[in-house]
């Protein structure tokens, strides 16, 4: 490779022009050519200052505990190799924790609201045990989960949305990265639903629920496959699990 | 050229170095002091090339996490603390760019819109310090040139999605970049 090939290897793959194969050989080449990592550092010192220029934005207070409970590991940093840490980007479902710091501070009023309101609707009757807010992507109510002690659990619409023809909405519950989500209700458009949960594990605090839009009928993988519409997170109500 | 970004304001790179030989040695205190330095302008810079509040979010926690494993491999003499990492968000934003989240990025509600691209990058343009040898050299680029070269490393575009959306073949948009990145070179070394 020529000086000028390098240079301009090194100055694309910093700008990030490359595809995700070429930025893999290019990473492999970094490894063990110096002339190329030099040239990748001068780029970036160039190009540094355009970093610079993006506003400043407060992370979510939620992320530096996240963060922080990642690290703790058993064993001293210093004498464990180090373990191929798998990209929690990889797949969205194994972010629970994801979505669970989303727009949490935002959702707190409205959790609030939503107990409120569906112990205003149920009176004397039983309230649910944990509620989740499902917000649209512009952090809007979308509907509300409410799930009992007996297990039972409803969805409550807030929005009017229909899927369009030859579509379908499905609502998706995940409470285990490993399991991943699962689905719990098909609809055409927002309404007030009992969910199919049978045979599924007791719904815990922090359980993600969500709607996609799905080809009519449903996913035909069983995993989410478009959009999402609407998420949120459980939380338990002051009844208490 | 600056080194220190405005955010840093307080902690010098000597600072950051020293915090990062500390993540090194296990010491959270560490990576702490680097997450208050660094987060808030890594929060910017992944919200604008992912467009998306939560996947920037989950970008800037894979970094520090990155950061934390890697901190033993970071060599002063080899480039500046601030560099070295804002290379690792980079890097992880541009993954979930070319990764299978792609689809979700442009979901229903993410309409892409050209127009206020341009504006964007005419706006980093004009964010860039009056003394700055890039603001200078990129002054050089014709302006549908600098708009490639800004959008790419703003919005990590690839050469395909660059071409599409300056409307020209994709030889051409390689071939104008690759000019434009020798016109920089020159102009900056």
């Amino acid at each position: 490779m020529s000086a000028d090939e390098r240079d301009r290897l090194a100055s694309e793959y910093v700008l990030g022009l490359l595809d995700a194969e070429e930025m893999r050989r290019c990473e492999e080449r970094l490894a063990r050519d110096a002339g190329l990592a030099v040239q990748v550092e001068l780029w970036r010192a160039r190009l540094a200052e355009l970093d610079a220029t993006a506003a400043p934005v407060t992370p979510d207070p939620a992320l530096w505990p996240r963060i922080e409970a990642a690290l703790a590991v058993p064993a001293p940093k210093a004498a464990r190799p180090t373990p191929a840490r798998p990209s929690r980007l990889a797949t969205w479902w194994e972010s629970l924790s994801l979505w669970r710091g989303y727009g949490l501070a935002a959702s707190a009023a409205l959790v609030l609201l939503a107990i409120g309101t569906a112990q205003l609707a149920r009176q004397a009757a039983q309230a649910p045990v944990l509620v989740a807010v499902l917000l649209s992507d512009q952090n809007q109510p979308a509907a509300v989960v409410n799930a009992f002690r007996d297990g039972r659990t409803e969805l409550l619409a807030l929005s009017a949305l229909k899927a369009p023809e030859g579509k379908s909405l499905q609502v998706w519950t995940l409470w285990d990265r490993e399991r991943g989500p699962v689905s719990v209700g098909l609809l055409e458009a927002m309404r007030n639903v009992e969910l199919s949960v049978e045979g599924l594990p007791r719904p815990a605090a922090a359980q993600l629920y969500e709607v996609t839009l799905e080809p009519a009928g449903g996913s035909p993988t069983g995993r989410p496959t478009g959009p999402i519409l609407m998420k949120g997170n459980a939380s338990p109500t002051e009844t208490g699990i | 050229m600056t080194t220190l970004l405005p955010t840093l304001e307080g902690a010098t790179e000597d600072d950051l170095a020293e915090a990062l030989h500390g993540c090194a040695r296990g010491d959270r205190a560490g990576l702490q002091l680097l997450y208050d330095r660094l987060a808030p302008k890594m929060t910017g810079v992944a919200l604008r090339m992912l467009r998306r509040r939560d996947l920037a979010d989950e970008v800037v926690h894979d970094t520090f996490l990155r950061i934390w494993d890697k901190a033993d491999s970071f060599d002063a003499a080899r480039g500046r603390p601030t560099s070295w990492a804002f290379a690792i968000l980079r890097n992880t934003a541009l993954n979930v760019l070319r990764g299978e989240g792609r689809m979700e990025l442009v979901g229903d509600f993410e309409a892409i819109e050209p127009a206020s691209e341009e504006a964007d990058a005419e706006t980093l343009v004009m964010a860039l310090s009056e003394a700055s040898a890039l603001r200078r050299c990129l002054d050089r680029l014709e302006p549908a040139r600098r708009r490639a070269i800004l959008l790419a490393y703003m919005r990590g575009l690839t050469h395909g999605e660059l071409a599409g959306r300056l409307g020209v073949p994709l030889g051409t948009a390689k071939a104008w970049i690759r000019r434009s990145l020798l016109t920089l070179r020159e102009c900056m070394t």
